[in-house]
């Protein structure tokens, strides 16, 4: 196999789960730059060694398709795709994030899990409060109500609290994630 | 290459695209191997680059017949595209003149 069908494969198999059409787009464009390589006289290795690694090429993208998405809309996929971008970066050369960014993931969801309990059984608490008392429960109706009202609007600001930190984690990854791009230009912030 | 340098040159890498475009509509492998010579950067990062520019209207493309080969895809300047390279050209030349002066007061006070 040749150096030019080496790199193609190996930009392909990187950004496997990309749309099949943007996927075919940027691999044309680098196809049609060996093509134009060799018409100016060069080899197809001097054109792959000029152009960099094509696996970190194809991260690098991928990251960046994330980035943008996440720019466009701020969903929960979206912000998934941020951080499996960033980590596919990272496996290359950020070791270092790598254990900071699993361990801010994981206490943010077992704090979202924390707040969603809290905040459901709050939430059917309250109308047994109301009508009835809560069994086993010493104070009166009203002390019952005002208890499962605050469990769930305590446990809803915690889910809150948790959705705003998570907006901001991706922010910084976003940010942190095309400092380390090598290979493509970062989009410039508007 | 010192990574903050890397950084700078991507800063400007769109800059020197839509000049290079207000001159003559051009092909990805000329764009990209006129600029690695004269900013000494990666080829390969000018197609994602060209990819967001067209996305933002500020370039449109269209394929030439190449006498080797596939069609070329040329990249043509858009109105859009030409308003943006004034308003960053302006930008860049004050920035430049800025940071020159400084320089210049620095180096008359350090003999």
């Amino acid at each position: 196999m040749n150096e030019r069908q080496m790199f193609l494969r190996r930009l392909k198999a990187g950004l496997k789960g990309m749309p099949r059409s943007t996927v075919a787009d940027i691999v044309a464009d680098y196809d049609s730059h060996f093509e134009a390589g060799q018409a100016a006289g060069r080899s197809e290795a001097e054109v792959a060694f000029r152009l960099g690694d094509p696996t970190r090429l194809a991260r690098e993208l991928q990251a960046e398709a994330g980035l943008r998405r996440w720019e466009d809309e701020r969903s929960m996929a979206a912000a998934l795709g941020v951080i499996v971008g960033v980590l596919g970066l990272a496996a290359l050369d950020l070791f270092i994030v790598l254990p900071l960014l699993i361990a801010a993931v994981a206490s943010v969801f077992s704090f979202f899990v924390a707040g969603l309990a809290v905040c459901l059984s709050g939430s059917v608490m309250l109308p047994f409060a109301l009508i009835t008392n809560l069994p086993g429960f010493a104070g009166d109706r009203l002390q019952a109500g005002l208890l499962s009202l605050g469990l769930a609007s305590g446990g809803a600001s915690l889910i809150a609290f948790c959705i705003l930190f998570t907006i901001g984690l991706i922010n910084v990854l976003a940010r942190y994630g095309r400092a380390h791009y090598r290979l493509i230009a970062p989009q410039p912030s508007v | 290459m010192d990574p903050n340098l890397v950084q700078f040159k991507k800063g400007v890498l769109e800059l020197c695209v839509l000049a290079l475009l207000s001159q003559a509509d051009s092909y990805g492998y000329d764009i990209a191997s006129r600029l690695a010579d004269a900013i000494d950067m990666g080829e390969g990062t000018i197609y994602p680059l060209m990819r967001r520019m067209q996305k933002d209207g500020m370039v449109t493309t269209y394929l030439v017949e190449s006498a080797s080969g596939p069609p070329r895809k040329y990249y043509r300047l858009t109105a859009s595209g030409r308003d943006s390279l004034n308003a960053q050209k302006a930008a860049w030349t004050d920035f430049t003149r800025s940071v020159a002066a400084v320089l210049e007061q620095h180096q008359e006070k350090t003999p």
